[in-house]
């Protein structure tokens, strides 16, 4: 299930923009409350695209989060 | 009775500048060649005067996740809109030159969905979904500066694993050609996307495409090699980046048994661009 809370959190930055700007101010506040690993929190939290790719993260949502588009 | 009066395929990102941006001046060169080739596809299919337009497309993890994936929904109602975002990604932002609403052909799209479900397709039906590019750019790009006819638009999912076989989506497109052979409409189709890229969706192979498969694909669809297409896998798609021909599977059941000629190839490293038209009787 843990890929689904990775996607859902990815979705939301995608499509909120409130959301995003809570994660763009405090990445770790904003997702204290998500249902995720120890690995995909700190791929969240420190960005890292090809991380949160490799734990099941989809690829266009990735490459379609406003401001954080990984290519 | 209806006919389809017109089937084709075609790569559904027609942003010169994303292409220039990503693939240099031989990109832009290259989708401005595609745009051009499929404008004159769009001119053959005005001469056919449809009365709706079917588009089979995918959704790109923007309108149905999470709560429900369909693997194949019919858009149904009597408008569809066209996507909003806030801060678009680039070839999105073209959306925001195109018109807000479209006109869906209700009593087609209607007719698909009850039909299919009677024909044993577990079709979804959505009121509400909109529309990026994956339809529109296209749609765009045919039509012009003439009149969108009526659209019939339908998602398939190609990413959200588990997804419908080419099998399944060969045979929806048989279904489409049925729906219409019984019903008084002539009706277009086309499908979207592709050719391969971004294979197994992972970033660590963006930048890649698969030239071998693709021309197989092209060569298959170019001699009605139907069995061959559709014993192909979703694993294979997917190791591929061919998860996009699912749309083409769509169009080219509902061409059945035409052969398509190829209107477009050309290797692009990030993808294969690609268009095709079936050559109906």
């Amino acid at each position: 299930m843990s890929r689904y809370a990775v996607n859902t959190l990815l979705y939301r930055l995608k499509k909120d923009p409130d959301f995003r700007a809570r994660f763009a101010a405090d990445r770790a506040v904003a997702l204290a409350d998500a249902d995720l690993s120890d690995a995909e929190r700190e791929a969240l939290v420190h960005w890292d695209p090809r991380q949160i790719n490799a734990l099941g993260g989809y690829l266009h949502l990735l490459m379609s989060i406003p401001g954080l588009e990984g290519h | 009775m209806g006919r389809i009066v017109f089937a084709g395929a075609m790569s559904h990102v027609l942003d010169p500048d994303y292409y220039g941006t990503h693939c240099g001046p031989r990109g832009r060169q290259m989708v401005q060649e595609l745009m051009a080739l499929v404008g004159e596809m769009g001119t053959r299919m005005a001469a056919a005067e449809p009365d709706a337009l079917v588009v089979v497309a995918d959704d790109h993890l923007n309108v149905f996740s999470f709560n429900a994936v369909p693997a194949i929904c019919v858009r149904i109602g009597t408008h569809v809109e066209r996507m909003e975002q806030d801060h678009a990604v680039a070839f999105d932002r073209l959306l925001d030159r195109l018109p807000r609403r479209y006109l869906l052909h209700e009593a087609l799209a209607n007719t698909v969905l009850e039909e299919g479900l009677e024909a044993d397709f577990d079709l979804t039906m959505s009121w509400e979904a909109p529309l990026d590019h994956a339809f529109l750019s296209p749609v765009t790009a045919l039509v012009g500066d003439g009149t969108v006819p009526p659209l019939v638009p339908i998602f398939v999912n190609c990413f959200v694993a588990p997804q419908p076989t080419p099998r399944r989506c060969f045979a929806f497109g048989q279904h489409l050609a049925r729906v219409v052979a019984r019903h008084p409409w002539n009706v277009a189709v086309i499908a979207t996307g592709g050719l391969s890229h971004f294979p197994e969706l992972t970033f660590a192979r963006v930048g890649e495409s698969d030239v071998a498969f693709d021309r197989k694909i092209m060569a298959w669809l170019g001699a009605a090699e139907h069995d061959a297409l559709c014993a192909l896998t979703m694993k294979t798609l997917h190791e591929a980046g061919g998860h996009e021909l699912l749309n083409w599977m769509v169009a080219a059941g509902a061409a059945a048994p035409a052969r398509a000629r190829e209107v477009y190839f050309g290797e692009l490293g990030r993808i294969n661009l690609a268009a095709v038209e079936w050559e109906l009787p």
